[in-house]
């Protein structure tokens, strides 16, 4: 099928007066000589002068994207999915922005900001100019609304709030003038400017709702669609449940490219719903989407047709998210049956470094690369990505595939066959036998636990795969503690404390053993020190060495054992000029400054 | 008759209410609630997550909630979906109707191929046309028909002509309004074959058998030692006791097809509930899936009553006490 | 003289019109040999069905050479050539033979361990080759392990889910559907209300809600037997529904009143008269409801909640190979898509023709 591009409003140039008279000069040969250079000069001084706007515009045209799933709201406090984000990051923006090529915080609606000597007091001088796509003005009123009576409004639940809340205590917002507002903080607090991309919201439309106590079904997808009104390049037009989401360009955006246009240059965004990745591969192919994101299995599919196709397949690096397996170390005791959590005799084991330490070598990582992700993949051996790039730590103890090392391991701690049932016993006989869980939903994930699994049984342990149900699996992990060994992923990002509930010993997500009273081992203590001291260091170098050691803990005492980075690919219609695509972005982060090719249009 | 219609609705209701409680019983039982999603995202403390579960009574005893949510239902709220933050009604009337079509068409072009085909294979029994209609009818029936749906989408891709899942073209609005609709045929091609290809391939065995077992009724050879025509033997007499378990099983038809094409839609991208649907009781959004269950239920009651009646109507001899 | 003949039972009147067809005789071995396979399917298959070798990773069927021209003297015997993996610049398996490598086909060979019929220890398979080459008639999967060893085992799962499950609905569902079509009146409501519900109760949330509520760590027998009975539970309802219609005019006819008249117990009426003129539909219905199972089972195992890995089923097969990139590049993951077509298609010839067979009026016809 193919679309028909909307017309839009081309600035074609007009041409200066001074060529009309002169083309009618007709004299004698010195003098037509000499009005023939002239004619040359006029003819080429315009386009010295005009050049950039002799260049044809560069507005106009469409993106067409595709989702996964519908939208869970366009409320950015209220839902803070993927699904709902990758929507709203156009129609909504924060005080600073993290730059998808260098990585670092940038200005974005506040333009500069101070910082008091005791790190306590940041003050942000918002931009001026700036107006809501309804026209009304953007102020700190509208920043201080955000803070003070939506994140921090008990009535409301959302996780921006935790994001914002340090050891319990508040930030005191206050507005110092229309575009000036003082944030005190309880403690130093490092990832504060990152953090300060939260979305901002218009109080002028959405004061009342709050004070009817209505906010928490606002802005949602069954609301009229000209009430989300944000500062962002972009509007809601249209939502189809099931079928796609149009945003349309706002005209009154206030960002200007270093050249002084105005932004943002692609007229429309289609998000086409569609929930099989492999329905989007053909639609990409056919031409009816402009980006599709790879799994390793599917780049040999795709590759071979990047010229006929016209399009281009960009390997970004690896990806943030990993996923890995996790011991239960939980020597706690349930308070309803009287019994401990995990059976006592399988507690020993996997409280045993040493058992873990075999378990990671025996993890055929590249044999996973190639097997589930096609070749196209990384080994991890860290906590963080190496596309976190300032944060990641490169020289951590690494594991490799070594099952004969690993059954040495094992003998030296006690565990060998001594019946020859090809199971290894522990020192007390018992035969060494565990469930592995993992997920149902991610087929990725339960190939590489059935290849992990097959590894292990190998190495002499008896280990029962058992995939269930996600909601299953986050109640065992979170409430009944009722598991042996799990594999599950995370998604991970840049500022390595957004990750801390995983990393301090009274974290929820500490999955091994979460909400301990008191750091259970030494090396658990530190890595809670790490976390405070790291937050609350605001010189980057000093935090980098603090967060180095973190990984290289890990790495040592193996609470989680990782497996393998996937390879962020995507493919992108040859059809846009400007791009920057990178691990962390993706191929858009810089949407606005992107524009489409003439031809395209 | 109005008696027993009558006789059958107020019956339905505890029926109805039995189900519901079961229902609601079997989605609560599961350990975790919807979110759970959030527990593992190490940035949501738990007070957040307390307060998300307050806003929905998740926190009461389940006997309550499931009271509550009857009042409600009473007055026609069907609560608020956890996923989509808005409410239930919504989200249904959002895609009731592509669902709907698709159910249509699907019904339409099942009922339509299917009853014929099983007459002419049974009247044109062990001929060539019934020999080839019998392989297509095993050829329908062993497809898996999410795979049926892939491959179909794979050769569209290759060959062209027909648009790869999804409603509506990106151009729909631009389009008169006979394009419109052309577009929107076009479109539900795929879905309905996959769809209704089972249900041809069974009904059309089930229309011939039961044709088979009425020619050879004593009354047709009566008929045709009379000197009937054919077809009056064929359309009047043995067709109307054939039809006896198809009534029945058009009642089943109604319910099972509205709700019965989750993996379909979803993998031709079509908007409507059965994907909702699966995605809604796996991630145990709560009123969602009560709503739609109510709604499959009450669907396949009145698809049972009709059926009743219909009996009674073709068949002289069924009487209801 | 003429011998008078001798009466033929009518199991073996309908025997004789079943041969007849030559169809349904080819189905019917067609089962039998697939049903073998699957109980000998140790035996036969060169590997068990957990066995890997990540070298192997979607290794293409392997051709069985015959002739050996490695020598001056040109012998006759199989074998199977070598192969190694490479990724070529787009990342696709291309497989290459190695023909220094070769493995000869034996037969009766030693192989993984296993208990013939579950209970006596042998280790030998029909044919094999020796380490480190290995024999991929129908190609590998992604790990490397036989499809071929694979579709036996996965052949004992999905070929009787469907046979016990149906037989329990088939049963069921039987006595149910007559016994209210029967009586008709307060019995029929109440018996058709029970049917309701049991139709009514959504099959997938049953399935969720059985399987959390279990001990998560269930073998796999257990979650193929759980299935079974979800599937029946549900199954059984319409088919009374159907014969309950169908009764409700049968108990109307002459035999049943002169039965009635006679003296003749209900349960003696509804077994000898009633139900055996249901039975073209209901064979009909259950044959076309074993596909049901299989195809069923298989939609499960998309969700992820089949039968569970290693153990291989025909459903847990397909769902692999549902991703275009494996269809394109891998096509030979599709042959248990292709089995399961087949073994469908037998059992609906087979019901069909023994619908034919079991009509008492045929015969009649037949003769002439």
């Amino acid at each position: 099928m193919r679309k028909i591009n909307r017309p839009h409003n081309r600035q074609v140039p007009r041409p200066p007066k001074i060529l009309k008279q002169c083309s009618f000069c007709f004299c004698s040969a010195r003098k037509s000589f000499a009005f023939l250079l002239i004619l040359v000069f006029f003819l080429s001084f315009p386009s010295f002068v005009f050049s950039q706007e002799k260049n044809p515009s560069k507005y106009g045209g469409q993106l067409v994207l595709a989702t996964t799933s519908d939208p869970r709201s366009f409320n950015p406090i209220v839902a803070q999915e993927t699904s709902t984000t990758a929507i709203t990051s156009h129609i909504f923006e924060g005080l600073t922005r993290t730059n998808g090529v260098t990585l670092k915080v940038e200005p974005h609606l506040a333009q500069s900001w101070d910082i008091s000597p005791d790190g306590l007091l940041w003050t942000f001088h918002l931009r001026s100019g700036v107006v809501w796509s309804d026209g009304v003005s953007f102020s700190a009123d509208d920043v201080v609304f955000t803070f003070n009576d939506l994140i921090y409004n008990e009535k409301i639940p959302t996780s921006a709030r935790d994001a914002f809340t340090i050891d319990g205590k508040i930030f005191k917002v206050e507005k110092i003038d229309d575009l000036t507002v003082k944030f005190t903080l309880p403690f130093k607090f490092a990832p504060f400017l990152r953090g300060m991309s939260q979305e901002i919201l218009p109080k002028h439309r959405l004061e009342r709702i709050v004070q009817e106590n209505k906010f928490n079904f606002a802005l949602g997808i069954d609301s009229d669609l000209k009430d989300i009104v944000g500062t962002g390049p972009y509007q809601l037009t249209e939502y189809l449940p099931g079928q796609r989401i149009i945003l349309k360009k706002n005209h009154l955006y206030w960002r200007k490219s270093l050249e002084g246009e105005q932004l943002p240059f692609i007229e429309k965004i289609i998000y086409m719903i569609v929930q099989s990745q492999d329905t989007l591969l053909l639609k990409f192919l056919d031409g009816e989407v402009d980006y599709c994101s790879l799994r390793g299995a599917d780049y040999p599919l795709l590759k071979p047709e990047e010229k006929k196709k016209n399009f281009t397949i960009y390997d970004s690096g690896p990806d943030f998210g990993s996923n890995f397996i996790v011991f239960n170390q939980n020597d706690g005791i349930n308070p309803k049956t009287k019994k401990m959590f995990v059976d006592p005799k399988k507690l020993s084991w996997f409280a045993n470094r040493e058992f873990r330490r075999a378990v990671a070598h025996a993890i055929d990582k590249k044999r996973i690369i190639d097997i589930v992700m096609n070749g196209l993949g990384y080994p991890q051996d860290s906590a963080e990505s190496p596309s976190a790039e300032f944060f990641y730590n490169p020289k951590v103890i690494g594991y490799d595939y070594d099952l004969a090392k690993a059954r040495e391991i094992l003998e030296k701690s006690g565990f060998t066959d001594r019946n020859g049932d090809g199971i290894v016993e522990d020192k007390n006989g018992y035969r060494v036998e565990f469930n592995l869980y993992t997920n149902s939903g991610s087929t990725d994930r339960v190939q590489m636990a059935a290849m992990i699994r097959h590894d292990l049984e190998n190495l002499g342990m008896k280990v029962n795969l058992v995939s269930i149900e996600f909601n299953d699996l986050v109640s065992r992990l979170v409430s009944t503690y009722d598991w042996d060994a799990v594999m599950i992923g995370l998604t991970g990002g840049i500022e390595p404390h957004f990750g801390k509930n995983v990393w301090a010993s009274d974290g929820q997500l500490h999955v091994w053993y979460p909400r301990q009273e008191q750091p259970q081992s030494a090396w658990e203590k530190r890595v809670d020190d790490i976390f405070n001291q790291a937050v609350q260091e605001l010189d980057e170098p000093k935090r980098k060495v603090l967060y180095d050691e973190w990984q290289l803990i890990v790495s040592r005492e193996l609470p989680a054992i990782y497996t393998v980075f996937g390879a962020n690919i995507f493919a992108v219609r040859n059809k846009f000029e400007n791009l920057h695509p990178t691990s962390f972005g993706g191929a858009f982060h810089n949407l606005e400054e992107i524009f489409i090719k003439e031809e395209y249009r | 008759m109005l008696k027993y219609i009558f006789r059958r609705i107020l019956i339905s209701i505890p029926l109805l209410l039995g189900i519901s409680f079961l229902t609601f019983v079997l989605i609560q039982v599961t350990p975790g609630n919807f979110f759970d999603s959030l527990k593992l995202n190490p940035q949501v403390s738990p007070e957040t997550i307390a307060r998300y579960e307050a806003l929905y009574h998740l926190d009461k005893p389940l006997l309550q909630q499931y009271f509550y949510w009857l009042k409600n239902l009473i007055k026609l709220d069907f609560g608020y979906s956890f996923f989509y933050n808005c409410p239930v009604s919504s989200v249904i009337s959002g895609r009731l109707f592509n669902t709907f079509i698709l159910s249509l068409a699907s019904l339409i072009v099942t009922w339509t191929i299917a009853i014929p085909l099983g007459i002419w294979a049974a009247v044109h029994r062990n001929r060539l046309t019934d020999k080839i209609l019998s392989v297509f009818s095993f050829a329908g029936l062993s497809m898996p028909s999410f795979f049926l749906a892939m491959l179909l989408l794979f050769l569209a891709s290759q060959w062209g002509g027909l648009p790869l899942g999804g409603m509506r073209s990106a151009n729909f609005d631009d389009l008169s309004d006979g394009g419109k609709i052309i577009d929107l045929l076009a479109h539900l091609v795929i879905p309905t074959i996959v769809i209704s290809l089972a249900s041809i391939a069974s009904l059309q065995r089930i229309m011939r058998g039961n044709m088979l077992e009425c020619l050879r009724q004593q009354y047709v050879l009566t008929a045709r030692a009379k000197g009937l025509p054919e077809h009056r033997v064929v359309y009047v007499h043995a067709l109307r006791n054939a039809v006896n378990p198809l009534i029945t099983i058009f009642g089943y038809h109604l319910f099972d097809l509205l709700s019965g094409a989750a993996l379909i839609e979803i993998i031709c991208s079509w908007p409507g509930l059965g994907a909702v649907m699966l995605t809604a009781v796996r991630a145990k959004d709560l009123y969602l899936v009560m709503a739609s269950m109510m709604m499959g239920a009450v669907l396949l009651l009145l698809g049972n009553l009709l059926s009743d009646i219909l009996l009674a109507w073709s068949d002289p001899r069924v009487r209801y006490d | 003289m003429t011998k008078p003949r001798k009466s033929l039972s009518q199991f073996q009147i309908a025997l004789g019109h079943f041969k007849e067809n030559r169809l349904a005789v080819v189905c019917f071995w067609i089962l039998v040999i697939f049903y073998l396979s699957a109980i000998f399917a140790d035996f036969l298959s060169p590997y068990s069905f957990s066995n890997e070798d990540r070298n192997y990773s979607y290794c293409p069927p392997m051709e069985i050479k015959l002739i050996d021209a490695r020598h001056e003297k040109k012998s006759i015997h199989p074998y199977v050539l070598g192969v190694y993996m490479t990724f070529d610049e787009f990342h696709k398996r291309v497989y290459k033979t190695d023909s220094n490598q070769k493995y000869p086909l034996k037969f009766f060979v030693k192989g993984d361990a296993y208990k013939l019929l579950g209970l006596f220890p042998a280790d030998r398979h029909l044919f094999g080759v020796d380490a480190p080459g290995r024999i991929h008639l129908w190609g590998a999967d992604s790990r490397g392990r036989d499809l071929f060893s694979r579709i036996l085992f996965g052949a004992r799962i999905s070929l009787s889910i469907g046979l016990i499950g149906v037989t329990i609905s088939f049963f069921v569902g039987l006595l149910v559907g007559a016994t209210a079509g029967y009586y008709g009146g307060r019995i029929d409501n109440i018996l058709m209300r029970v049917c309701e519900m049991f139709m009514m109760v959504p099959g997938f949330y049953l399935m969720l809600a059985l399987r959390a509520a279990f001990p998560a760590n269930l073998s796999s027998v257990q979650i193929y037997l759980l299935i079974i009975v979800i599937f029946s539970f549900i199954g059984w309802a319409s088919l009374a529904r159907v014969i309950r219609g169908m009764s409700i005019s049968l108990k109307e006819r002459e035999y049943v009143l002169a039965a009635k008249a006679m003296g003749l117990s209900d349960l003696a009426i509804i077994v000898r008269h009633i139900l055996p003129h249901t039975l073209s539909y209901s064979i009909v219905a259950v044959m076309l409801s074993i596909p049901g199972y299989i195809l069923g089972e298989s939609a499960l195992s998309l969700l992820g909640l089949g039968i569970q890995d290693p153990f291989a089923s025909w459903g847990n097969l397909l769902s692999d190979a549902m991703n275009i990139a494996a269809v394109k590049f891998a096509p030979w993951v599709l042959i248990p898509g292709a089995l399961i077509f087949v073994t469908v298609m037998c059992f609906n010839v087979i019901g069909d023709c023994l619908r034919d067979c079991l009509d008492p009026l045929l015969k009649s016809e037949v003769r002439s």
